[in-house]
C-alpha cells in the first residue's frame, strides 16, 4: 500500500526535516509512527497524503509513484484524521459531514446518522453548532469525516487526544473494525497504548530518522531481561523473588504456601523508545 | 462543477454567518439616503458671488453677474458677510484677487471664475459637456465614489473576515486532502465576493441613477466593478493567507486602504494634482468606473490587458499562499 524507500524532505537549505527515511506498510495493516514533536512524522504524513511536494528518495502509494498519485482518484481512498477537529464551527455535525462528504461519489459514501451513531456521538446535538460541542464531541465528528468515504487508508494523528478513556476505548475499537474491513491505517502518535494495543509493527522516528522499526511485541521481547517478580506467602510471612524465566520451567523453584501475584520485567513499548531514542515522547 | 456549487453553497452560509451580508445591505441604505436626502439637496453650491472695486472704470466689459462695490470698505465688509465670495480690486488698473479665506492650489477655481466674468462671453463661455443635468451629475458622481469604497474598504474587509474564521478554525487543511482541484476553493470565493459586489452595484444605481439612467450604464459600470472586485477580493485573501492574525491585517488594512483611497480622491475630485498619479493602477480603476457612470467606458485595450495581467498574477500569488497555508502545522 505504502513503499517508502530513502526519503528526505528539507524545509529551506539548512532545515532537513527527513533523512532518508525507509519503511512499507502492507495492505490491511495498521502501522504506528511513534516521534516527539518535531521528529518529522507530520512531515512525513504530510507528503504522503500529498501536502507538501518537493521530497527526495522514492514514495510509491497505491503502487503509484507519488509524483503522480495525488489524484482526485488518490483523494476519493483516504481518509485523514488530523491532529485538531477541524470544522466549521457556525454549521451542525449534520451540515459539516453533509458538506465534506460532497466532494465524494455518492456511491462510495457511507450513512453520516449510522457513522455517527458508531461514534456515540449525542443525539440531541446534532443539529446544533459545532462551537457548542466538547472537544471530545468535535473529535467524534472529525473521525466521521475521515470515515465518511469508507477509505481504503487511513491517516490518523493523535486518534485518541482530546477523549476520555471510554471515547479513547471506543475510537479503538473503530480503529480495530477498519483493520477487519481491509483498511490500511498509518497512525501518527504520542500515545504508547494505542500504538501498542492497535498497531501491527511500529516505526521509532526521531530528528528524521527512523531508529527502531518491528511489531511492538518483537521490539519489547527483544528488549527483555527475561525475567520475572514473584510475590508470595511462606510460613506466614509475604516474600518476594526475582527468578530467570527458563527456571520456571521445572516449575515455581522455591518453597511457597501461596502465590499472590507474577510479574514479567518485559519493559513497555515507552520504555523502548525512551531507549532508541534517548528521548520521551513529550 | 458539483465540487464548485458544494463550495460556493459553503461560502454562502459563511458570508450570512459572518454577517457580512447585512453590513452591505447597511452600507446600501446609508448610502441611498446620504445621495437622496442629503448630497443632492445640500451639496448644490450656488456660483460665487464676485465683487468689483474700479473706482476708476478700468475694466470694460465685466459681466452682468458681477456686484461692483464703491469703496474697498464696502468690498471688504461684503466678503465678511459672503465668506464664499471673491473680491476683485481693480483700483490700480490690474484686477487683484481678494479672497476672505482660501487655498492656494484648491481656490484656483474661484479666482480664473471671477477673472472670467471680466472678459468679453464668447472666448470664455463655459463648454458643456454631456447631457446630464446638475442633478444627475451629482448622483452618479457619489455612486461612483461610494462604490468604490465599497468595494475598496468594506468588501476587502469582508472576504478578509470569512477566510480569517475558516484559517483559524483550522479548516482551510481539510480541504488539502478532499478529492477536489485546489484552485476551485479561490475562485469560489471570488465568485461570492463579485456576485455579491455586482449586485450592490445593480442596486446603488438603480436606487439613486434612477430606472433609465441605468439601463444605459449598467454593462460598462459592471464590467469596471468586476475588475475592481477581482482585484480588491484577491488582494484581501493574499493578505489573509500571508498574515497571521486579524489584528495584522489591520494594520494592513489601513495601509492599503489609505494607499488606495487618499490619493485617488484628491486627484480625481479636487484641484489637487499629483504627476504620478497616471502610474497609480487604482486610479485608472476609479476613473474607468466614473467614466462608466458618464457614458463614456473606457474602450483602450491597453487598459483591458493591463488590468486582466494584474488579476492574473494576483491569482497566482494567492494560489502560492494558499497552498503554503494548507501545509501549515495545526
Amino acid at each position: 500500500m505504502i513503499e517508502v524507500k530513502n526519503l528526505t524532505f528539507s524545509y529551506g537549505k539548512d532545515k532537513q526535516a527527513l533523512h532518508g527515511l525507509n519503511f512499507t506498510v502492507g495492505d490491511g495493516e495498521i502501522f504506528g509512527f511513534l516521534g516527539p514533536n518535531g521528529s518529522g512524522k507530520s512531515t512525513t504524513q504530510k507528503i504522503l497524503t500529498g501536502i507538501l511536494k518537493g521530497n527526495g528518495g522514492k514514495v510509491s502509494l497505491f503502487g503509484q509513484d507519488i509524483a503522480t498519485a495525488h489524484t482526485q482518484d488518490f483523494f476519493q481512498k483516504i481518509g485523514v484524521l488530523f491532529e485538531f477537529p477541524y470544522l466549521y464551527a457556525n454549521l451542525s455535525a449534520i451540515d459539516n459531514l453533509k458538506y465534506f462528504s460532497s466532494f465524494y461519489p455518492a456511491e462510495q459514501l457511507r450513512d453520516i446518522g449510522e457513522v455517527l451513531e458508531e461514534l456515540e456521538f449525542k443525539t440531541d446535538f446534532l443539529k446544533k453548532p459545532v462551537s457548542s460541542y466538547s472537544k471530545g464531541m468535535r473529535q467524534r465528528v472529525s473521525m466521521a469525516r475521515a470515515l465518511i468515504n469508507n477509505p481504503k487508508l487511513l491517516f490518523l494523528d493523535e486518534p485518541t487526544s482530546g477523549l476520555d478513556p471510554t471515547g479513547a476505548v471506543l475510537f479503538r475499537k473503530i480503529i480495530e473494525e477498519e483493520r477487519r474491513k481491509g483498511t490500511t491505517i498509518f497512525l501518527t502518535t504520542h500515545n504508547m497504548l494505542d500504538a501498542d494495543l492497535l498497531c501491527d509493527r511500529v516505526a521509532f522516528i526521531t530528528n528524521g530518522n527512523i531508529v527502531a522499526l518491528d511489531t511492538p511485541k518483537r521490539l519489547k521481547e527483544q528488549n527483555s531481561s527475561h525475567r520475572i517478580v514473584t510475590t508470595y506467602l511462606y510460613q506466614g510471612r509475604r516474600e518476594e523473588k526475582t527468578i530467570e524465566i527458563p527456571e520456571l520451567e521445572a516449575g515455581i523453584p522455591f518453597p511457597h504456601d501461596e502465590i499472590i501475584s507474577i510479574h514479567s520485567e518485559e519493559p513497555t513499548l515507552e520504555d523502548m523508545f525512551i531507549q532508541y531514542t534517548g528521548r520521551g515522547l513529550s | 462543477m458539483k465540487n464548485f456549487y458544494s463550495l460556493f453553497k459553503k461560502d454562502c452560509q459563511m458570508m450570512i454567518a459572518g454577517k457580512f451580508i447585512f453590513v452591505a445591505f447597511g452600507s446600501l441604505l446609508t448610502y441611498t439616503l446620504f445621495i437622496n436626502f442629503g448630497y443632492i439637496n445640500f451639496m448644490d453650491m450656488q456660483l460665487y458671488n464676485v465683487y468689483l472695486y474700479d473706482p476708476q472704470g478700468t475694466q470694460q466689459e465685466v459681466s452682468e453677474l458681477i456686484r461692483p462695490v464703491a469703496s474697498l470698505e464696502e468690498l471688504d465688509d461684503a466678503l465678511l458677510a459672503d465668506t464664499n465670495g471673491v473680491g476683485i480690486d481693480a483700483s490700480s488698473g490690474t484686477p487683484n484677487i481678494i479672497l476672505y479665506f482660501g487655498s492656494e492650489k484648491v481656490d484656483n477655481h474661484r479666482a480664473d471664475y471671477a477673472l472670467s466674468l471680466l472678459r468679453s462671453g464668447d472666448e470664455y463661455a463655459a463648454q458643456i459637456v454631456g447631457t446630464n443635468t446638475t442633478e444627475q451629475k451629482q448622483r452618479k458622481e457619489m455612486s461612483c465614489e461610494l462604490l468604490f469604497i465599497e468595494i475598496v474598504a468594506v468588501g476587502f474587509l469582508g472576504i478578509a473576515s470569512v477566510l480569517f474564521k475558516e484559517k483559524q478554525m483550522g479548516v482551510i487543511r481539510v480541504h488539502a486532502v478532499l478529492p477536489l482541484k485546489r484552485s476551485l476553493f479561490v475562485l469560489s470565493k471570488l465568485a461570492v465576493f463579485l456576485l455579491s459586489d455586482l449586485v450592490f452595484a445593480v442596486l446603488l444605481t438603480l436606487f439613486n441613477v434612477g430606472f433609465s439612467g441605468t439601463i444605459r450604464i449598467l454593462p460598462a459600470v459592471l464590467v469596471q466593478t468586476a475588475i475592481l472586485s477581482l482585484i480588491m477580493a484577491l488582494t484581501g485573501f493574499g493578505c489573509t493567507m500571508l498574515l497571521n492574525d486579524f489584528k495584522q491585517f489591520s494594520l494592513a488594512y489601513l495601509v492599503i486602504a489609505l494607499f488606495v483611497a487618499t490619493p485617488v480622491f484628491l486627484s480625481a475630485n479636487t484641484s489637487i494634482k499629483m504627476a504620478w498619479i497616471g502610474w497609480h493602477p487604482f486610479y485608472q480603476v476609479y476613473m474607468g468606473l466614473k467614466n462608466a457612470y458618464f457614458g463614456t467606458p473606457v474602450t483602450s485595450p491597453v487598459y483591458y490587458i493591463c488590468t486582466a495581467c494584474g488579476i492574473a498574477a494576483l491569482f497566482v500569488v494567492v494560489q502560492t499562499a494558499f497552498r503554503k497555508e494548507m501545509g501549515k502545522e495545526g
